[in-house]
């Protein structure tokens, strides 16, 4: 009679921190679904956006785990074997759906962000395209290029290196768009307008924005999967102690 | 023979003071911290300042911008003190293959370049008035060719070559490649991955594995199950009237045995044979 009491407080215990971290798992995917980082047209556009697809199931997952595992504080009270038994099909379920968002968010990131040559033809592509993709991935990059201060995937020779659609449209006007330049605090204006059109170091932007969109996307990545991983090896022990408590009811 | 010497010796000298001259008596690229000095079909190249030192009212600067074949056939056509016409090879025709693959291009009036004056901004692009179709505009170069430049002193009076600076370059524009090329397929697969997706699948073999060991174990385990007591599990309801509670147990028959669960009080049921 004492282990199995022993074996409810546990089941009781390890249900109530795994409601927790599930409804923490909810709301850390609707913080990556929300995208304040504004980077989703990289990975809308490029028909990759598993990333947010793998959030959305996750903020659904969490909640479902919330729910059930107060569902199986519940069970474990009553020494139910039935109730016991649904708790651990709903919970058997649940588990799956959050493994294949973690897997889905991982797989995915490597497809965009493995190395920077997705972004880079993207970016070559579309930028300054007409069309609406064209419009989402032009108004990213002008976000991108002037709050992290870079200019192109890699640096701004990738504007020299390849055609593109912005060198076919203004070309003759400037190599790079307006966002490479550097531009004063005070009022926003371009500092060196002759400088930066001819490509002088100090008047623009050189470091490449691929580090700052891969870290950004890496980062809803890891929140999303590595943190349902470790959700999910916590309710993988919840539910083997669980298993083991229903066996042990009469 | 000592003549023969002396003569040599001369030639040496004079051959290298024109060259010290020309180390700096050429167009120069722009520096290196500019990113775009080099692209694809514009150069841009340090404006003419202090490059020209004669006197010469009225000349104007010119630049010739010639593929390497266009420099054989410049030099065949122009000398110094020699006429030129501007219109020898036109921008728009220049690069055709049958054509003389230079053309000439305006850069300023001699006055507009002193030497004691650095402005800020030196410098100049070739190619900077784009696909043109003036006789001399700055037009831009073949894409990916292998271009020289050439400072020339023009006296437009009489459509003289005052002076001409030694070729500059020669200097090879970047080609430029379709982004097309970039391959944007999957490069390699993240460790994280890798550990994700292995224990994820592993945990869930697992849980089915052990999932389906318990529904065994309970299933199949009944019959050897523990015997539950019953002191603790079984309601039995109280018939005894209120005068037998103390003391008299009058239905303590040993024929009735079997009804024991009629009875209500721990101690009437038995453990052991019933005491009278």
């Amino acid at each position: 009679m004492g282990a199995v009491t022993c074996l409810m407080v546990t089941v009781v215990g390890l249900n109530a921190i795994a409601a927790a971290a599930g409804l923490a798992l909810s709301a850390v995917a609707i913080w990556v679904a929300v995208d304040g980082y504004k980077l989703y047209p990289i990975s809308g556009v490029s028909g990759k956006d598993d990333i947010f697809a793998g959030a959305w199931i996750a903020i659904f997952t969490g909640f479902a785990f919330f729910l059930t595992c107060i569902f199986g504080i519940f069970a474990a009270l009553k020494r139910s074997r039935a109730l016991m038994l649904v708790y651990l099909i709903i919970m058997f379920i649940i588990f799956l759906f959050e493994s294949a968002s973690a897997i889905t968010s991982a797989t995915n990131r490597d497809y965009l962000v493995g190395n920077s040559n997705l972004v880079k033809k993207q970016m070559l592509q579309y930028y300054a395209d007409s069309s609406t993709q064209g419009q989402q991935i032009t108004m990213t990059w002008n976000n991108v290029m002037t709050q992290v201060q870079c200019c192109g995937a890699d640096g701004p020779t990738d504007w020299i290196q390849y055609n593109s659609t912005y060198r076919q449209l203004f070309g003759a006007a400037s190599l790079w768009p307006l966002g490479c330049c550097k531009r004063q605090s005070s009022n926003f204006e371009v500092v060196d307008p002759i400088g930066c059109k001819a490509g002088v170091t100090s008047s623009m932007f050189t470091q490449g924005c691929f580090q700052y969109i891969e870290s950004v996307l890496s980062r809803y990545t890891w929140a999303v999967s590595w943190y349902g991983f470790s959700v999910l090896m916590l309710v993988f022990f919840t539910l083997v102690i669980a298993m083991i408590y229903y066996t042990q009811l009469p | 023979m000592n003549t023969h010497n002396a003569i040599r010796l001369v030639s040496l000298l004079s051959i290298w003071m024109l060259a010290a001259q020309g180390q700096i008596f050429q167009p120069q690229l722009a520096p290196a911290n500019f990113l775009g000095r080099i692209t694809s079909n514009t150069v841009i190249l340090q404006q003419p300042y202090c490059v020209f030192t004669q006197t010469c009212p009225g000349c104007e600067i010119w630049l010739v911008a010639a593929l390497s074949t266009g420099t054989g056939n410049f030099n065949a056509l122009v000398n110094i003190s020699s006429p030129i016409s501007l219109s020898v090879s036109p921008y728009p025709t220049a690069f055709l293959p049958s054509s003389a693959q230079f053309f000439l291009t305006r850069v300023g009036p001699l006055a507009n370049f002193p030497c004691n004056t650095a402005p800020a901004f030196p410098y100049f692009t070739v190619g900077a008035d784009g696909i043109c179709t003036g006789i001399n505009c700055n037009g831009v170069l073949p894409v990916g060719s292998i271009v020289s430049f050439r400072y020339l002193l023009i006296d437009p009076s009489n459509y003289t070559v005052v002076n001409m600076t030694n070729w500059g370059g020669p200097f090879n524009l970047t080609t430029l490649l379709s982004y097309q090329t970039i391959n944007d397929g999957l490069s390699a697969r993240s460790g994280a991955m890798v550990v994700i997706t292995t224990l994820l699948c592993v945990a869930v073999a697992l849980l089915l594995l052990v999932f389906f060991i318990m529904l065994c174990v309970s299933c199949c385990g009944k019959k050897d199950g523990k015997t539950v007591t019953v002191m603790s599990s079984i309601r039995i309801p109280r018939y005894d009237t209120h005068n037998l509670k103390e003391h008299v147990h009058p239905y303590d028959n040993q024929a009735y045995e079997p009804d024991a669960k009629n009875y209500s009080r721990s101690q009437t049921l038995p453990k052991s044979p019933v005491r009278k």
